[in-house]
């Protein structure tokens, strides 16, 4: 568990730019709050909130896409993994650090969303529990990209985790739309999107289960995978 | 439990018991017993009868070819490599670039996985992440993250389960032997690439290892750092550790390594102890004075001092002949070749092989 910490902490530290360039939009958001009642009704600063929180999942794939690869590139891979880390805990620590990383700006962005839509009317508890939708779903999305970064390179393990996590929410327009819950990234970012003022909401506890599970999975999956993969580096 | 051979060689194992191994009391560990009997073998010239114990790396037919998914074409890395490195010795891992040494070293830390054949390090399998935290590993061309040396090394030394009551005193110990502790505060960014290395040495021994796997550790080191890891890997040895050392510095192997391998094209072409390997076959030099210049097939003169190579089997004839000629013998020394005479003899004979024979 302290190889898991040590990643994941590491992650994080390293990933400090994109994380601030995230929480910059938080910052925004909460700038343009400051003047809402000049210019903006409760519906525009909801909207806003959405559009911002949505970036956190595109950047739960590129850090998921990204991080095994960074590692490699760098040579850095070499260092951590010849001391006594085994690939589970590798990756592991890399999700933790992509959950660790997240969690702040899921949490920045539950309370913006406190602090702004909570005078224009909206339930606050209903604003946490999107938020930790988001949360459920930026996890499960790292998890897909991490799996798909064990054996494919950054571009093409975007695209090949966009595919998957997009696949249900087709299958379900196309056939059954309880289809939608298989991979639940989509459903779950539709409840953030669909969100409105007029909503009377009940959480979905079922979605954020099954999303836990299935990034227990992919971790398993993505563990197993990469602890059969040989680590590669560039030669200078 | 190395019973059987202790009893061999008439030793009592220490079992938690004070025990007399010559003349040396003993109230350790196995493993402390392990190193005293590493040594007094050693000295004795006895280090090849050490059978019995668990060797420290072991290769045992291991071979690596490389493939991509779009070609059929395989390349071999490393060729049914047999290799077994001893508790306590310093092993000299040779061989021209794209030998195989650094697939070698990178199949022993579990960085890839073998295509045939099997090895085992520290008496585990390739790949055991918990056997890794009793090695010390040095990769060639280091990368590090950018922090302060001393967080640095602490983070490695965390990673690999050196306990956090233990950490700062380490990493101030393992600073100071690589010479870095004035600048533990300093950002690795900011590092030369020899500076680096020292830092990634320092890295490596944060675990206090009982294996010390270092790729290339010197090559952007100054003369004088040299030196150091040098007599830091000595002080290894002597302390009953294991250092597998890869290196083209053919002059530093040569002064510091027990044994040597020479590995060209993925395979093992040649092993032995160095100074068995720098023995030629059985020649002479004698410097002597007062003699013709022409006395002795192919001599040199310098300062009026011929030097001269004889068969050792004439060595009582050749010596009688040069006080026969009225000379005064300065020297009577063994002729021994450099490692890179036997090293460029080695790669360039199984390179030729190769290519005759077809080494694909």
């Amino acid at each position: 568990m302290r190889q898991v910490r040590l990643i994941a902490i590491n992650f994080a530290r390293e990933q400090r730019w994109p994380i601030l360039v995230l929480m910059l939009w938080v910052v925004v958001l909460n700038l343009m709050g400051l003047f809402r009642n000049l210019q903006m009704s409760g519906e525009d600063v909801l909207f806003l909130f959405k559009q911002v929180a949505a970036y956190g999942l595109a950047f739960a794939v590129f850090f998921g896409a990204s991080a095994i690869h960074n590692e490699r590139k760098t040579r850095r891979i070499l260092s951590v993994l010849s001391k006594s880390v085994g690939r589970e805990q590798y990756i592991g620590g890399l999700l933790c650090g992509i959950v660790f990383a997240l969690s702040i700006f899921c949490s920045a962005m539950a309370l913006t969303g406190t602090w702004l839509l909570k005078p224009a009317g909206f339930p606050v508890a209903h604003v946490w529990f999107l938020m930790l939708c988001l949360m459920m779903a930026c996890v499960l999305a790292a998890a897909v990209a991490v799996l798909f970064s064990t054996f494919l390179n950054p571009l093409f393990a975007t695209l090949s985790a966009i595919l998957v996590l997009a696949l249900p929410a087709v299958a379900a327009m196309q056939f059954d739309s309880r289809l939608a819950g298989a991979i639940p990234v989509v459903a779950l970012v539709e409840l953030l999107i669909r969100a409105s003022f007029s909503e009377n909401w009940t959480p979905q506890w079922n979605l954020l289960l099954l999303g836990l599970l299935e990034s227990g999975l992919c971790w398993l999956a993505a563990s197993w995978v990469f602890g059969r993969r040989d680590i590669a580096v560039a030669v200078d | 439990m190395p019973s059987g051979g202790v009893e061999l060689l008439g030793i009592d194992c220490p079992c938690g018991r004070n025990d007399d191994l010559y003349g040396e009391r003993l109230s350790t560990s196995y493993s402390e017993f392990g190193k005293i009997l590493v040594e007094r073998l050693w000295v004795s010239g006895g280090a090849d009868r050490i059978t019995y114990m668990a060797a420290a790396l072991e290769f045992d037919g291991v071979s690596k070819q490389y493939n991509r998914w779009y070609s059929t074409r395989r390349v071999t890395a490393l060729d049914a490599l047999t290799l077994r490195v001893e508790p306590g010795e310093i092993f000299g891992f040779l061989g021209p670039n794209g030998a195989g040494k650094t697939t070698a070293i990178h199949l022993a830390m579990g960085f890839m996985r073998a295509t045939t054949g099997q090895g085992r390090i520290l008496g585990k399998p390739f790949g055991d992440a918990k056997t890794r935290s009793r090695i010390g590993f040095l990769a060639e061309n280091v990368a590090f993250y950018y922090r302060p040396a001393e967080e640095l090394v602490r983070f490695y030394g965390a990673l690999n389960d050196v306990p956090r009551s233990s950490l700062a005193r380490r990493s101030t110990e393992v600073l100071t032997a690589v010479g870095l502790l004035e600048y533990s505060r300093r950002n690795a960014s900011k590092f030369s690439r020899g500076m680096l290395q020292r830092i990634g040495l320092a890295q490596a021994l944060i675990n206090d290892p009982e294996l010390l796997l270092l790729d290339e550790p010197t090559s952007a080191l100054d003369p004088l750092a040299r030196v150091n890891v040098r007599e830091l890997l000595t002080k290894m040895r002597n302390s009953g550790k294991t250092v597998f050392l890869s290196s083209h510095l053919l002059s530093e192997v040569e002064l510091i390594c027990d044994r040597v391998a020479v590995l060209n094209r993925g395979r093992l072409v040649r092993l032995g102890r160095t100074s068995d390997l720098l023995q030629t076959e059985q020649k002479l030099e004698i410097t002597a004075r007062g003699i013709p210049a022409n006395g002795f097939p192919g001599s040199e003169v310098a300062d009026g001092v011929v030097r001269f190579k004889i068969p050792s089997e004439t060595q009582r004839a050749a010596l009688e002949k040069v006080w026969q000629l009225g000379g005064e013998v300065l020297s009577v020394n063994p002729v021994r070749r450099s490692l890179e005479e036997l090293f460029l003899q080695l790669t360039a004979s199984s390179s030729s092989q190769a290519v005759n024979g077809g080494n694909e």
